[in-house]
């Protein structure tokens, strides 16, 4: 009973700890050094950002995506000349027919979402 | 304003700061340091981390706080949290420059190193703890100061768990000793008052 008497007042006796004089100091020490990694990770995800949207559009570039934009230009074409004596022509094919622009806002769309989400992973970690 | 977010947050309770920090409120956090930061450091102390490296050690156990502050889900103190991972820290740090092996295999001579009392024979906790050896004041310290079991102080030392267990006994019947005078004051004062 002595012995329980005597651990429970010596965690009390560790939890009396006094106030060091300097604690405001430390405090302000921690508070910096949380700001300046905060800083830090934000640098980091942003040029991370950066650098995957241009990977992701540097990869589009590369794999001939000129060739193809003109080659689905063309099956556009072929396909709305098709769809037009098949269905009544709507604005939304009207759309997709007009040409190659909608492609190119789809790869910038793309390149732009890929830029997202990598810094959405980079800050989850 | 700075001023007016830090006074907003000192009438805040430690679990609604833990809330504020989990949202990356670096303030809120701020406030907890302020509040804790005292014990940590002085838990690291007398664990026998010196000055310098006690304040390096407590940093870096806040900052690994801040960071894993979802993981506190306000079942115990935030100071008794923040401390085990400072306990858990100084002891990576012993590991990681091979003092620990030292430390542990080190023993001091109870009565060769006398603590040093007040005129009325009362000592306070730190100069009781002066009488340990290291590995004695390391045990009792995270069994008792950080609020480890003696199995996870004998996982973050390494040591086998009946190791752990005698160089905590030894470490109370030293301590019990020197903080035994004390131990008469309250009990008569208990008596006088009952």
């Amino acid at each position: 009973m002595a012995e329980v008497e005597f651990e429970r007042r010596l965690e009390r006796l560790f939890g009396e700890a006094g106030e060091l004089p300097d604690a405001a100091q430390f405090a302000e020490r921690v508070e910096r050094r949380l700001d300046a990694g905060w800083t830090a990770r934000r640098w980091l995800i942003g040029a991370a950002g950066v650098v995957g949207g241009v990977i992701g559009a540097s990869q589009l570039m590369m794999s001939n995506v000129v060739q193809r934009v003109e080659t689905a230009e063309d099956s556009a074409r072929l396909l709305s000349t098709g769809l037009t004596h098949m269905t009544p022509r709507t604005d939304w094919m009207a759309a997709v027919s007009s040409g190659g622009s909608v492609v190119w806002i789809a790869a910038a769309m793309a390149v732009l979402m890929m830029g997202f989400v990598l810094t959405r992973v980079i800050g989850e970690i | 304003m700075p001023g007016s977010r830090h006074s907003r947050f000192a009438s805040l309770h430690d679990v609604e700061l833990c809330t504020h920090a989990a949202t990356g409120e670096r303030r809120a956090f701020g406030e907890l340091v302020r509040r804790h930061g005292s014990s940590v450091r002085g838990l690291l102390r007398r664990m026998g981390a010196q000055g310098a490296e006690a304040d390096d050690v407590a940093q870096d156990a806040f900052l690994a706080a801040f960071e894993r502050i979802a993981e506190f889900r306000g079942e115990g103190t935030f100071a008794g949290w923040v401390k085990r991972i400072a306990a858990r820290a100084y002891l990576r740090r012993l590991q990681k420059e091979r003092r620990i092996g030292a430390i542990t295999a080190e023993q001091v001579d109870v009565d060769a190193e006398g603590a040093g009392g007040d005129a009325e024979g009362r000592i306070d906790l730190d100069e009781a703890l002066k009488v340990l050896g290291p590995a004695e004041r390391i045990c009792v310290t995270m069994c008792f100061g950080a609020g480890l079991s003696h199995q996870e102080a004998a996982d973050a030392l390494n040591l086998p768990l009946g190791t752990v267990k005698s160089h905590v006994k030894r470490g109370l019947d030293k301590l019990r000793t020197r903080l035994a005078p004390a131990d008469g004051v309250a009990l008569e004062g208990r008596r006088g008052n009952g």
